[in-house]
């Protein structure tokens, strides 16, 4: 199995190459950060004593995703799974930001997962079943007011993910989307679970099982796993209530939790 | 007579048990050499010393830690200034930084937060600064604890990937600093290093209010209260570091010698150090 992972320097992308690694995957890593990358790599071949491919690449841009095709064939490699990690999150009211910042979200989470994902289905090895995962979120399952970009990002995703399940099924192809709650990755991660309080803890995913249920469950050929049994309340209550009620309620979570994370920051 | 100061390393030198560690040491006339996570809190803690001690001889650095190319920058920061400084001789080595996580968080390397700061950054600097230690039959002092005992080494998952127990990942890393210890006496002792656990006991400091969860942060406000001043077990340090023969016990808390757990043992001892030299990359002379 050769599992190709983007967003890899993260911390969702090195959990999810340490299961893999641990299921006995082969793997090739890339990011657009080349030390992270280069990190994590060597973390990796100290750890399970393997053999990591590493190549750095920015996602958003056709030409260095062109040469990071260029490397997989050369090197041989057919991936047999993609691991769609890369992509970004960004707090704040849409006018209050920056444009460019909006459209980085779009950028990424959006245009450069599409472009991955065309680009590998055309390497991969056909003679074998297929895997494609994305990473959306919980905040796919509803409007986000402060994170509306973001939210419909991953929402496309979910959507997308489903229908490009349909149109690829006899070809073999199987793909989950992975919709967690929060995930402790980074000290600002933690910002934004503890600002929210108890509810913090509750929403937030542990990521050693998420990544590991996510493999299991992609190679079940599931559609769906949203991680933890109050995230899935939620997303259920959520299709019981009117979109506008939602909305609203949401604005005003985010609105306090977002007063906190900003004192806390301070 | 004004005698020569010696150097002392503390890392986690910014709050709690490191910062009265340095506190005291300074009053004792050593220099010192913070180590920190941030430039920010370095440069506060670096001013609260000064206005204590105007006279006395301490600089910080600053990296974090739980990433190893910092800690390799790091001690090659303090080595450099070792060299100027202290004519490449180093007293003692007190490896106190340590973390609490709630959740399974991994450095750039992929390795577990607890377990990369806790003991590895520790098992890297002191590599880094061993020959300096030599040099001066320095002392090698670990902030352990009494979490270390009720607990064993988790071979099959050191790094708690298949299960995440905050609680547990951090009396693993306790135990890591008793056998890091264990080993460095048993490989260093004929070249005149004396290494140390220490059990500071219960202290009120802010360990677990840092990058945690609203569980493990309520918990830990209410233990905290219970705790002693860091300026408790600080004296214990200062005691390791200033006794004329170094004692031959292993673990000390609140001055005197304490009973630790029948885990460290040479078998667990050997088997993490050979572990952590492959996690490292690097190769302890023996
Ligand atoms: N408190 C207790 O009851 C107790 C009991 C037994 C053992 N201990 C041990 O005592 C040691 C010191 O803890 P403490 O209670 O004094 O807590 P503390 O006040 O939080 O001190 C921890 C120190 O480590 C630094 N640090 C944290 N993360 C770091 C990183 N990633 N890189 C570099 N430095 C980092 C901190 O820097 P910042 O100031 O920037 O955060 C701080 O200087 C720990 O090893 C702990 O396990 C504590």
């Amino acid at each position: 199995m050769y599992v190709l992972i983007t967003g890899a320097a993260g911390g969702l992308g090195r959990a999810f190459a340490n299961e893999c690694a641990q299921r006995g995957y082969d793997l090739i890593l890339t990011d657009i950060n080349e030390s992270g990358l280069k990190a994590i790599k060597y973390g990796l071949e100290r750890k399970y004593g393997i053999s990591v491919r590493a190549r750095a690449c920015d996602l958003t841009s056709d030409a260095s995703v062109a040469e990071l095709m260029k490397y997989i064939r050369k090197e041989k490699i057919q991936p047999d799974m993609l691991l769609n990690v890369a992509g970004m999150d960004n707090e704040g009211g849409f006018i209050e930001r920056n444009i460019t910042s909006v459209l980085d979200i779009v950028k990424l989470n959006l245009e450069a997962t599409l472009r991955i994902t065309h680009s590998v289905l055309k390497e991969r090895n056909s003679t074998s079943r297929f895997y494609i995962v994305f990473v959306s979120s919980l905040a796919s399952m509803y409007p986000m007011p402060l994170k509306a970009t973001y939210a419909a990002s991953k929402r496309f995703l979910l959507d997308f993910a489903y229908a490009l399940r349909e149109e690829l099924k006899s070809r073999n192809v199987s793909v989950l989307t992975l919709c967690p709650g929060g995930l402790a990755t980074t000290r600002e991660a933690i910002c934004g679970i503890t600002s929210q309080g108890f509810l913090g803890d509750a929403t937030t995913n542990p990521i050693e099982k998420v990544v590991h249920n996510t493999i299991s469950l992609a190679l079940a050929g599931k559609a769906i796993y949203i991680p933890g049994l109050l995230n899935r309340s939620l997303s259920t209550l959520g299709k019981l209530f009117p979109k506008k009620l939602i909305t609203r309620l949401l604005y005003i979570r985010w609105s306090h939790a977002q007063k906190q994370w900003l004192d806390m920051k301070a | 007579m004004q005698v020569k100061s010696k150097s002392v390393v503390v890392t986690g030198a910014t709050s709690g048990i490191g910062f009265s560690v340095c506190e005291l040491l300074l009053k004792n006339r050593f220099r010192v050499i913070g180590v920190g996570r941030s430039k920010e809190n370095c440069e506060a803690a670096r001013e609260r010393l000064i206005e204590k001690y105007p006279e006395g001889e301490i600089v910080f650095f600053y990296g974090d830690m739980v990433h190893q190319q910092e800690v390799f920058r790091v001690a090659s920061e303090i080595r450099d200034y070792l060299r100027k400084s202290s004519g490449d001789e180093l007293h003692a080595l007190i490896n106190n930084a340590g973390c609490v996580r709630s959740w399974y968080m991994t450095s750039n390397e992929g390795y577990e937060h607890q377990f990369a700061l806790n003991h590895l950054a520790g098992f890297i600097l002191t590599h880094e600064l061993l020959p300096c230690l030599i040099r001066a039959k320095g002392r090698i002092l670990f902030t352990s604890s009494a979490s270390h005992k009720m607990m064993r080494m988790r071979w099959k998952d050191l790094m708690f990937e298949k299960g995440y127990n905050p609680l547990l990942a951090y009396k693993q890393s306790k135990l890591c600093n008793m056998l890091f210890a264990y080993s460095l006496n048993e490989m260093y002792r004929d070249k005149g290093i004396a290494a140390y656990g220490v059990d500071p006991g219960l202290v009120n400091t802010s360990i677990g209010n840092k990058e945690t969860g609203f569980i493990v942060n309520l918990v830990w406000s209410i233990r905290r209260r219970f705790g002693v001043s860091p300026d408790e077990p600080a004296k214990t340090y200062l005691m390791l570091c200033t006794v004329e023969t170094p004692p031959n016990e292993l673990y000390f808390k609140f001055l005197k010698p304490a009973r630790y757990s029948s885990q460290v043992n040479k078998e667990n001892a050997d088997r993490l150090f050979a572990i952590s030299e492959q996690l490292c990359n690097i190769r302890y002379e023996r």
